[in-house]
């Protein structure tokens, strides 16, 4: 919940000082907001954090590799005083919520994040330069040591950055105080921060690594699932190739007529292919060298007259097939029920 | 997140026509064979499921390649797109071992003082890492950070594929009971 507290009461400092700015930052402002007031869900995941699906979290992982990272933190001309300290913070935006997640989980979180941006801006400041953070304390490293920029340049690459939201043309990482920020410490830190954030990732992929603290565990734990997984790939293999002798499988007629298809929708409802179990010493085999077998729940779920088309070859082939048997047939359709659950 | 029944769809199609190519090809397959060429079909689809966007199936494809006798399979089930991936694991692979081996000796120059709790910890990281890196198909030639994506990306994969033979193992067992109890009356 400190969390939800901290934004909020972020939204109204920013509010504050945008009304101090003037009319050029408003509509930053409200892009500033509208970024605030996004993670205000309690998800303790980093995607939910962002709002975005998992893959479009990788994406967004990635495109600050693309970045010129250290060039970027160490040749920051245009970053200045108060538009500089919105872009700091609506770019920062998204690497501070990954760095905040660390700080919700350690205690002791001498990572910054968002006290030092509320102590900026309660002041009002008539100082807008003010740094005296007598908490947690950041060097605002881009706003002591470069002095000058133009401003219309930092409030683009802002606008970029709080507009754009996912793409963040830089990174940029606070220094800590008491900490060297020369360029290739502060780029380790800014990987290392990546590298956090996508062990979070797995941590909430990976059943049960959630409690766990400390990376080799959670590696460990990591290292397990996907052995666990690969070995259950080859168990099942072989479960499957012992079922029968032959894998006998006709798809021919099915995937012809399906390529004209959307495949989500019709494919469950279509066919399974027939692994007929061997050594059951019907003589009669050679008939069931082709089965198919409906799902039954096709109608519901697929009321489309895609359908009808394809029915009607794998008909055709039914009734060739049970030509003889007619009575097995029969009951076999009836068994799409336990293949219900083909609808993935 | 992306559909992840759709992403099983997808792989159970493409297997399903693994499996066909296998079939046809062979008439006697002992069961060992059956159970690779099961696996293999199964780990290609997995594989071109994810349109060779990710290393590892980028990685996982190349490996299958190299047998001659997969060609064929390999040939039906991705298409024209085999070229474009072996081109795109050969040259990216080499890039990437090249950048990570200059990061790693950039990052050596730095090494500081450190105390020696937090030097074991390293090291166990390390070993979990390199683990790590061997079970990931074409993990090797990865740096940590890609390497992790890799690793969340190829864990849904393997759920998706383990879900969908399981399903079809199951499917075909509750078959063969239905049908082996059936002939039974029959025959009586």
């Amino acid at each position: 919940m400190d969390r939800i507290a901290g934004t909020e009461v972020r939204s109204v400092n920013c509010g504050e000082e945008i009304e101090e700015i003037g009319v050029d930052s408003l509509q930053f402002g409200e892009e500033i907001r509208r970024l605030m007031a996004a993670p205000t869900h309690t998800g303790s995941s980093f995607a939910a954090l962002l709002e975005l699906p998992a893959n479009q979290v990788m994406e967004l992982l990635n495109s600050p590799d693309t970045v010129r990272t250290p060039a970027s933190l160490a040749g920051d001309h245009h970053v200045i005083e108060r538009p500089s300290r919105f872009s700091v913070f609506a770019a920062a935006e998204m690497s501070t919520e990954t760095s905040s997640i660390p700080s919700n989980s350690t205690p002791h979180s001498h990572v910054v994040k968002l006290e030092p941006v509320n102590s900026d801006s309660n002041p009002n400041s008539s100082d807008p330069m003010a740094e005296n953070d007598n908490r947690k304390s950041t060097k605002r490293k881009e706003r002591e040591k470069k002095g000058t920029g133009s401003t219309k340049q930092s409030k683009s690459v802002a606008n970029e950055s709080s507009g754009d939201g996912e793409k963040l043309p830089y990174v940029h990482v606070r220094a800590r105080r008491g900490q060297a920020t020369d360029s290739h410490s502060l780029a380790e830190r800014a990987r290392r921060e990546k590298i956090n954030a996508r062990m979070k990732l797995l941590q909430e992929l990976v059943p049960g690594c959630n409690k766990i603290s400390g990376t080799a565990m959670v590696l460990d734990e990591i290292i397990n699932h996907v052995q666990s997984l690969q070995h259950q790939v080859e168990l099942l293999s072989m479960r499957l190739a012992a079922v029968n002798p032959r894998i006998d499988v006709n798809l021919d007629s099915l995937l012809a007529a399906e390529s004209g298809s959307p495949m989500d929708t019709n494919f469950p409802g279509m066919v399974m292919p027939m692994m007929w179990p061997e050594g059951q010493g019907y003589g009669n085999r050679q008939q069931y060298e082709q089965l198919w077998y409906f799902d039954g729940l096709h109608q519901p779920v697929l009321g489309r007259e895609d359908n009808a088309s394809f029915i009607t070859p794998e008909t055709s082939l039914l009734s060739y097939d049970s030509s003889k048997d007619s009575g097995e047939f029969r009951f076999d359709m009836q068994f799409s029920v336990p293949f219900y659950f083909f609808l993935l | 997140m992306r559909n992840p029944s759709s992403l099983k769809q997808e792989i159970l199609k493409k297997w399903v026509m693994g499996l066909q190519i296998c079939s046809s090809s062979k008439k006697e397959m002992t069961i060992l064979e059956r159970k690779k060429a099961i696996k293999l079909s199964a780990d290609i689809a997995m594989a071109s499921a994810r349109n060779a966007s990710k290393y590892w199936s980028r990685a996982l494809i190349a490996n299958a390649s190299k047998q001659d006798e997969n060609k064929a399979l390999l040939d039906h089930i991705l298409g024209c797109d085999l070229e474009k991936i072996k081109k795109k694991s050969s040259i990216v692979s080499i890039k990437r071992k090249k950048i990570v081996l200059r990061s790693k000796k950039i990052l050596k120059k730095r090494v500081k003082n450190i105390g020696v709790a937090s030097y074991i910890a390293k090291r166990l990281v390390k070993k979990r890492t390199q683990l790590l890196k061997r079970l990931v198909p074409g993990g090797e030639s990865m740096d940590e950070l890609s390497l992790m994506e890799e690793t969340l990306d190829y864990i849904v994969s393997l759920r998706a594929q383990v879900d969908v033979m399981r399903h079809l193992a199951n499917a075909s067992m509750h078959l063969d009971h239905k049908v082996s109890s059936s002939m039974d009356q029959m025959l009586l």
